[in-house]
């Protein structure tokens, strides 16, 4: 279901009549400078947004600005690190556009998503739960161990984030390469064009064929 | 002619080639991608901190802190990011020494990286750390760092196919106008950057085919220098508005725009290497 529509974003909307004509996906993605554009914006906006976010995160575990009041660093820092992450989104929304089956294939595209998500609700119940109490700690050197925790688990799911995107335009995983199995199932190479090949099931082949000719 | 590393020394590309072969490139070279994610990591510890920094020269972020303490909070991270991207750099480009000796980008990354630390550790630390004043060893430091880094700029502009990549240094310099720009002013700005958005998005998508370069090539280069005009026409016009006893003087704005922009300059430029 999901592929279906993907594969329609890719491949059908926008598209006009005539041989040559190109889906708006594939306008984008052929486009002389301006997909460079996007994908190089998404990447050097981690300046401000993830060099943002990690100065927030060492306040709340107590290694940098300790003198500060940590509502103090995170009024004044988070609107620029909301601006950063509104870029990304952006960006990195066009950039699923372009090659919409292409990311859905890709495991390391999978992961992203899911650490994305871990990082959301991360910053969910640090407003929910973690600040209720703030007012308490807000001027300490060092807050309280939730609130390191929380800021722990911001850093490591953010700087998975960011290796995750980093990983993904390599081919190591590209489904109908011989790849592991579980792989195969994760990022559903069985439903894409070129199939599904179990690294497992090859390496059987081989052995079997090497009996054969002994 | 293209200008790289190879026209600049033409004799070296055995030493070059071989640099893969050496400790530690050949340990590197299938671990690659690992290495790229502490580049960018280095990266966004050296551009987060150079941000607020430099922002805080421009009387934006946390101005319940003197600049000073901005510095002092941020220096060991900003140092981390300074070596952490030399080191990750030195190993990931051993591991491709080829593709960066032939590459125009990579003459613009080095002329960026090298006015960024001069700018950075000669100009805008020294003065966030004496908050806001400029000594003349700061002065002649941001001359030579923005020499520099213009330098690079100009090779940049010029070179094909990579020139694009300026438009993430006139981005980037959009956003920080945008950011500390107060009141009506912002909103003034925000809508000519828009109006002339439209307009060349009109002009290339409209009145000419998206091939005909020939046309496109010249009328894209006359929005680049509007872009350019009007960003630096709100940074003054902003200058001038705020308040005097507000006010940074105009040689601290210069070093804080500068420090922030050298490193946009340098990531887009690395980027690019793959583009060109």
């Amino acid at each position: 279901m999901i592929r279906e529509a993907l594969v329609w974003l890719q491949t059908v909307l926008g598209k006009g009549p005539g041989d040559t004509a190109q889906s708006w996906s594939e306008a984008l993605l052929g486009s002389l400078n301006f997909w460079g554009l996007l994908e190089g914006t998404h990447l050097l906006t981690l300046m401000l947004f993830a060099g943002t976010i990690f100065v927030v995160d060492l306040r709340l575990l107590g290694v940098t600005f300790r003198r500060t009041p940590v509502s103090v660093v995170s009024d004044k820092i988070l609107p620029l690190t909301v601006t950063g992450f509104l870029i990304l989104i952006v960006t990195g929304l066009a950039l699923f556009f372009a090659k919409p089956v292409v990311y859905y294939h890709n495991i390391w595209f999978r992961a992203k998503l899911v650490f994305l998500v871990l990082a959301m609700i991360n910053i969910a119940i640090f407003h929910t739960r973690v600040q209720r109490n703030q007012s308490a700690w807000d001027t300490l050197a060092t807050p309280p161990m939730a609130a390191r925790i929380s800021a722990v688990l911001s850093l490591v799911s953010w700087l998975l984030v960011i290796a995750m995107g980093r990983f993904i335009p390599y081919n190591w995983f590209d489904c109908g390469k011989p790849i592991p199995h579980i792989v195969n199932v994760l990022q559903d190479c069985k439903s894409s064009e070129a199939g599904a090949l179990d690294k497992q099931d090859m390496a059987k082949l081989g052995a079997a064929k090497q009996g054969a000719a002994q | 002619m293209k200008l790289n590393f190879e026209a600049l020394l033409p004799g070296i590309r055995p030493w070059v080639m071989n640099l893969v072969n050496i400790w530690p490139a050949y340990i590197i070279k299938p671990q690659y991608a690992n290495w790229e994610v502490l580049h960018i990591l280095s990266l966004t510890l050296l551009g987060g901190a150079a941000i607020l920094m430099n922002l805080r020269l421009l009387n934006v972020g946390i101005t319940e802190e003197p600049p000073s303490e901005i510095y002092r909070n941020l220096r060991r991270w900003q140092d981390v990011g300074v070596v952490g991207i030399v080191v990750t750099g030195i190993l990931i480009g051993m591991a491709n020494a080829e593709k960066l000796y032939d590459s125009t980008a990579f003459v613009v990354k080095m002329c960026a990286l090298a006015g960024g630390i001069v700018l950075t550790y000669g100009a805008s630390r020294p003065v966030a750390r004496a908050d806001g004043a400029v000594s003349s060893s700061a002065k002649l430091w941001f001359f030579v760092g923005a020499l520099i880094w213009l330098a690079g700029v100009l090779v940049m502009a010029t070179g094909a196919l990579i020139n694009v990549g300026l438009y993430h240094v006139i981005t980037a310099a959009a956003l920080v106008v945008l950011i500390v720009a107060r009141g009506r002013l912002r909103w003034i700005y925000l809508a000519g950057l828009l109006a002339i958005i439209a307009a060349q998005q009109g002009i290339t998508h409209l009145a000419y085919a998206g091939d005909d370069i020939k046309h496109l090539d010249p009328i894209n280069k006359v929005f680049t220098w509007l872009y350019a005009i009007w960003i630096i026409g709100a940074a003054v016009v902003r200058l001038f508005l705020t308040r005097r006893e507000e006010r940074q003087g105009a040689f601290v704005q210069l070093i804080a725009w500068s420090s922030i922009l050298v490193w946009v300059t340098g990531a887009a430029a690395g980027r690019w290497i793959a583009f060109e």
